[in-house]
């Protein structure tokens, strides 16, 4: 993966740049220790690495207003950075970049629980935002797996999904208004408590668009009344072919449970070893989720497990208490740093149409074989958010290259059974180069419009999302 | 995690632990969530991801700590919540005490630091210089806004506590079971603990006892060594370990358990095993760290008679040692549930309170925002009193929380037969 | 008049590359469009492309009338959950409205409280730029955030970004059972209370309204649940009882409002802040709705009125569906956003080909 070399002219005037940044920002905002900029140099996607020029964490909206000016009148790119979970390598700077997180705002602004709505700032965790009202029987429905972690700017940024969202809907859909910081230092509201848009609906591009817009520094996110209760049942088949026929038996039928998650046996057992969960040692595992009171719930179930049969599970078990399925649920949301018990891997985030779910497994496993590297998967089997992890030894030279191949292969095939290359993670840097395979070269220059009228430098996150071939031209 | 060691750096064993280790993180950032001081600072230097990093980069390097490297890592609290978090089983205490080994070896600290961090290390493990020491800065607490060190003007509001006096009921004996014995344990009687509350081994033996069970106070035990540990100072730290190791193996026949109730300790004590895992005494090391366990750990595997109820509502306050150090999470719950107790745990239990060993001494302003917390959420739930498992947490909430703090063993002593603790009967 | 009916995706892009003056985009016709610009009809583009069930994803035909596409989809009992509002009762209008249109003003009825919006449910669309430039965008699977999302950004923009040809939609199946529970209340201070009371429930409703004289709460789902939700909705809301008619097509299209002789107002706002409109607007002598538990507010206003001084303080966005006043139909934005607005106008459509009429 190729990053654009640092700009000589921009590093030349690091001091500079250091100097302006720490005179107009409190103490302790500014990072420049080599030492310090090491740690901040990735994401959650380790592959590729670049320390910044700099890091800058800023309390307050203004002071995020600040930083952006300075780097915009001086030309110097921006990094825009929320808690750094990023698998596709979002956060990732280059070496002329300043680094911007907004992990220091965390505040709950305001919480109305008769408008259902609840504002915060966006660097507070996508769980502390349901830890803010759950004890008043609400909560946030986006739940990305890493979601103890994850921050609010960059769920807006990637517009994450998560398991759930097969009913709730992804951040977009739960997302009503934002305070953002323009590369220019301008503070635009957009949206607000309200639904819906009065003209453009610049919210819909806003929400991923990856950190290229705009840092967004406050949400107002929709928040929903707790069900009654939720109970996931976990069924154990003997392929990957049969769960996922299953699968789109199950939607097929109008039977719409709150969450449909897919794991086959590496990952079972990884899971296993860190949640104690229960998971059945199975080929293939789908968790499938149902929420309302237990006579709703006996109910769908009921429904569920008639479909199921047809598949000849070979076991079905519904969790009992609340420990267990919050067991279960810890063993799935922590799949893919239970696996690094196990491995090195790249996380892979393509979608497909449920109905294509047999062919692509079948299709995933050939391709392993070919390249002789191990996957293991684990997705949102519902909505066909697939999560092939493949699996690789990071200290062995030439597996890293090997890994993207097969990746890229992986995403092809996404794409040409009528998917696309990510779902849920974002393009970032990992998918960049792919862009292609799904998107014409209007269909791409129609999207560097957008950010032509937000950023005209092309100052954030430019390296990310589009082909550098694409981007050439328009980048400092 | 990609890793940089050369053929040569990894044959050292402590080296190759370090990669191991590391390898196994997936840099996910989970454990920023679950870290107080990250919490605290928002800056990643000062969570597990970044120190990880920082460590990463100084142990490849080989080159040795610096300023910047050395502040972030002392602003961990060993709190250990990120093991608890972190789903591919990273075992960041063993990473970060070979980090402050090496900090120790290649970093001079600036003198003000040396001679307060060798004040502690030569005092707090000895109860009798602790007390002499809690003494001088009783006398010295009126001058405290003359002191320019907020490190050393936090020693002095430690001495706010009473001094407790040395108690007879923890010298080396043996305190018989009453009644016939259904089990002996050795029980370890700490060292700071001793100096600063005298109740929590007099209760834990009285009930021991009643319960039928032989206490053994052997000769020769002291500090568990987690005190000098934490700084780095691993020869000294081995030292009192294997003084510990020796005298309880002495006491291994017929030995149910070596009981700690400063689960600080127990935390240290069940590490011995690795401690000493390339020494002669590993073998002795390991059974010593098979046989320890916390106070409520032990009482949970007995069967306890009807308890006295008092119907007092206690929120419990989980001692990170215990909950991520030693993952002893329920044990303490049920018990005091059973012993008939209102019991309520607060939002972010899994928040260390900030007083971790010398940290609420070497830290005091990260330590103050997060005892700060802790009462806050504590005091959320009314409760008549807090209950905890570690002296330093006791100390630390106590300062805040405007209820009466204890130590889980003296509310299981009150319902099992013992009198009202007196910090209750105080309050 | 002249109306251009381009038959497929490359004549519809020759005739935008061809023109030299604004068009007025039209699809069934439901909207009133003006006379004074020749009619880019979307007539030609029809059909369904793609329909999959087992994954509840259309592929659609701008210009398909939207009552073709709600049969398709109810052979396999599924439907467009947003359940699009029908222009013609307020405006007179006649006509078919089209899938197209519906997207274009991100039309959505009362389930948009619980279910979402039109922009909900879209996956994916084609349109042809103001330069004639075809331009794919997301896709047809749920999930998906490959660039930026140019399909959600059309929902609303009136085809000031381009001409709609091809949409994907996420579709869901039709609930074995409906119900609608009634409760008598004359104020929308205390509408608006009982709505949030249901909204706030785990009793999932799927449609909030205030009619003027009644809480309207709707439910659906399997019988059972149903039954047992309702039950549960009246215990928490005393007075709730069961209600025979369906109210719901006729508060989503405004149809009680629509015969009186008055302009005629949508307002989206929060739903506490739907109150307090509602009450000023009533002392005023306006006719009022609630919908969306509050947040959508309906006005019939004397003609002329200038809504938007009474809410200066309250926030959210006014549009008038009917009447001709001194301020404009849509809701200015706030400077800096309306730059951003006429920025992207200015990209996609450089020669104002679809500038707004109004």
């Amino acid at each position: 993966m190729e990053l654009p070399s640092p700009n000589p002219a921009i590093l030349d005037r690091r001091a500079e740049i250091v100097a302006r940044l720490k005179a107009a920002l409190p103490a302790g905002t500014v990072i420049d220790d080599p030492r310090g900029l090491v740690a901040y140099e990735c994401d959650a996607l380790t592959a590729y690495r670049c320390p910044p020029l700099a890091v800058a964490l800023p309390r307050s909206t203004q002071e995020v207003a600040e930083a952006l000016k300075i780097c915009h009148e001086m030309g110097v790119p921006v990094v825009p950075r929320g808690a750094g979970t990023s698998l596709a390598g979002g956060s990732l700077p280059t070496g002329d970049a300043v680094v911007i997180g907004v992990a220091r705002l965390t505040r709950v602004l305001e919480t109305d629980y008769a408008d259902r709505i609840i504002r915060v700032e966006t660097g507070r965790t996508n769980l502390s935002v349901t830890g803010a009202v759950e004890a008043d029987g609400f909560f946030y429905a986006p739940d990305p797996s890493s979601q103890l972690a994850c921050a609010i700017s960059g769920n807006i940024g990637m517009n994450s999904g998560g398991a759930h969202c097969l009913k709730y809907g992804v951040t977009t859909n739960n997302l009503l208004g934002v305070t953002m910081v323009l590369m220019d230092g301008t503070v635009v509201e957009i949206g607000g408590a309200h639904m819906d848009a009065g003209d453009l609906d610049l919210l819909s591009v806003i929400c991923g668009s990856e950190g290229q817009l705009g840092i967004v520094t406050e949400a107002t996110l929709r928040i929903l009344p707790k069900p009654e209760g939720a109970r996931p049942v976990l069924m154990g088949f003997g392929s990957s072919r049969v769960a996922g026929a299953c699968v789109s038996d199950i939607i097929e039928a109008g039977v719409l449970p709150v969450a449909i998650e897919f794991m086959d046996r590496p990952c079972i057992r990884a899971c296993e070893a860190f949640a104690h969960a229960g998971y059945p040692d199975v080929e293939a595992l789908l968790i499938i989720e149902v929420e309302g009171s237990p006579a709703e719930i006996d109910h769908q179930l009921r429904l569920i497990r008639g479909i199921a049969e047809r598949h000849g599970p070979e076991v079905i078990r519904e969790s009992t208490t609340a420990e267990e399925s919050a067991a279960i649920w810890l063993g799935r949301k922590s799949a893919f740093g239970a696996m690094g018990q196990i491995n090195d891997y790249m996380c892979l985030d393509g979608t497909i149409p449920v109905t294509e779910l047999p062919l692509v497994l079948e299709r995933i496993g050939e391709l392993s074989a070919q390249y002789g590297l191990g996957v293991a998967n684990v997705f949102h089997a519902g909505d066909g958010n697939m999560h092939p992890l493949i699996l690789f030894d990071a200290n062995k030279p030439g597996d890293l290259e090997l890994c993207e191949q097969m990746g890229a292969d992986i995403l092809k095939l996404c794409v040409e059974v009528g998917g696309c290359l990510t779902g849920e993670h974002g393009v970032g840097v990992e998918k960049r180069d792919l862009m292609t395979v799904q998107f014409s070269e209007d269909d791409l220059e129609a999207q560097l419009k957008v950010k032509d009228v937000f950023d005209p430098k092309w100052l954030l996150n430019a390296a990310k999302v589009f082909p550098l071939a694409v981007t050439e031209g328009r980048r400092p | 995690m990609q890793t940089n060691f050369t053929e040569d750096q990894l044959r050292e064993p402590g080296i190759a632990r370090a990669n191991e280790i590391l390898r196994a993180c997936v840099h996910c950032g989970f454990c920023t969530a679950t870290c107080p001081s990250y919490q605290v600072l928002g800056d990643e230097l000062d969570s597990p991801r970044g120190r990880i990093y920082l460590i990463k980069d100084m142990l490849e390097s080989g080159r040795p700590a610096d300023a910047e490297t050395v502040s972030h890592i002392d602003r961990c609290l060993g709190c250990l919540a990120c093991m608890t978090t972190c789903p591919s089983g990273v075992h960041y205490m063993h990473l970060v005490d070979h980090a402050r080994a090496h900090i120790e070896k290649t970093w001079t600290r600036p003198w003000p630091e040396r001679l307060l961090r060798g004040a502690l290390a030569r005092i707090l493990p000895y109860p009798g210089r602790f007390r002499w020491a809690m003494v001088g800065a009783k006398l010295a607490r009126p001058f405290r806004r003359l002191v320019p060190d907020a490190r050393a003007r936090a020693m002095l509001d430690m001495a706010r506590a009473p001094i407790a006096a040395p108690s007879a009921m923890d010298q080396p004996q043996v305190h018989p079971a009453a009644g016939p014995r259904r089990g002996r344990v050795v029980l370890m009687t700490g060292c700071a603990q001793k100096a600063l509350d005298a109740d929590i081994n007099a209760a834990t033996i009285r009930l021991l006892t009643r319960l039928g069970i032989e206490v053994v106070i052997p000769e020769g035990e002291g500090c568990c060594g987690a005190l000098v540990h934490h700084m780095g100072r691993e020869e000294e730290a081995k030292q009192f370990a294997a003084r510990n190791i020796c005298t309880w193996m002495a006491q291994m026949e017929g030995l149910d358990a070596i009981v700690i109730n400063t689960s600080g300790c127990g935390t240290t004590v069940k590490d011995y095993g690795h401690i000493f895992r390339n020494d002669p005494l590993a073998e002795a090391a390991a059974e010593v760290s098979a046989k320890a366990k916390d106070i409520t750990e032990f009482l949970a595997t007995l069967d306890l008679p009807a308890p006295e109820r008092h119907g007092m509502r206690i929120a419990y306050h989980a001692a990170c040692s215990l909950q991520h150090g030693q993952k002893v999470t329920a044990a303490p719950k049920t018990l005091l549930q059973a012993a008939g107790y209102e019991v309520s745990s607060p939002a972010d239990a899994h928040l260390c309170c900030g007083s971790a060993g010398t940290y609420n001494l070497m830290q005091p302003e990260i330590a103050a925002e997060l005892g700060r917390r802790k009462a806050g959420t504590l005091m959320a739930l009314q409760p008549e009193a807090i209950a905890a498992g570690n002296i330093g947490c006791m100390t630390q909430i106590g300062a805040r929380s405007g209820v009466p703090v204890v130590h889980t063993v003296e509310l299981l002593d009150w319902a099992w037969g013992g009198p009202e603790p007196a910090k209750l009967a105080q309050g | 008049m002249t109306v251009i009916a381009p038959a497929c995706e490359a004549e519809l892009a020759e005739a935008i590359r061809a023109a030299n003056g604004p068009f007025a985009i039209r699809g069934g016709g439901t909207r009133s469009p003006a006379a004074d610009r020749p009619v880019l009809s979307t007539a030609g583009l029809v059909g369904v492309v793609l329909y999959e069930p087992g994954a509840l994803t259309l592929v659609v035909k701008a210009g398909t009338p939207l009552a073709e596409v709600e049969d398709v989809l109810a052979a396999k009992n599924q439907r467009l959950a947003f359940e699009p509002m029908d222009h013609r009762p307020v405006l007179g209008t006649s006509g078919d409205p089209t899938i197209g249109g519906a997207l274009a003003v991100n039309a959505s009825g009362p389930r948009r409280v619980q279910a979402g919006a039109a922009r909900d449910f879209l996956l994916g669309a084609v349109f042809v730029d103001g330069e004639g430039t075809r331009v794919r965008n997301g896709g047809r699977v749920m999930k998906n955030v490959t660039g930026y999302d140019l399909a959600r950004l059309q929902a609303g923009a009136r085809g000031s970004l381009g001409v709609l040809t091809e949409l994907s939609f996420k579709v869901l199946p039709v609930p074995e059972r409906v119900a609608t529970l009634a409760l008598a209340c004359d104020t929308p201070g205390r509408a608006v209370a009982e709505m949030s009371r249901a909204l706030g429930s785990p009793y999932e409703v799927t449609g909030a309204a205030w009619d003027g004289a009644r809480v309207l709460l709707r439910i659906e789902g399997f019988a059972d649940s149903v039954a047992y939700r309702a039950g549960e909705l009246a215990r928490i809301i005393p007075g709730l009882a069961p209600a025979d008619e369906d109210p719901w097509p006729a508060l989503r299209d405004g149809a009680a409002l629509a015969p009186m002789e008055r302009d005629i107002w949508r307002v989206s706002l929060r739903a506490s802040h739907g109150a307090v409109l509602a009450e000023r607007l009533r002392e005023a002598g306006a006719a009022v709705q609630l919908d969306w538990g509050g947040a959508l507010l309906w006005a019939a206003t004397a003609p002329g009125t200038d809504l938007r001084a009474e809410m200066a303080d309250l926030g959210g966005h006014a549009t008038r569906l009917r009447g001709q006043g001194s301020t404009p139909a849509r809701h200015p934005d706030p400077a800096p956003v309306a730059a951003l607005a006429a920025g992207l106008r200015q990209k996609f459509d450089p020669r104002g080909l679809f500038a707004p009429e109004g």
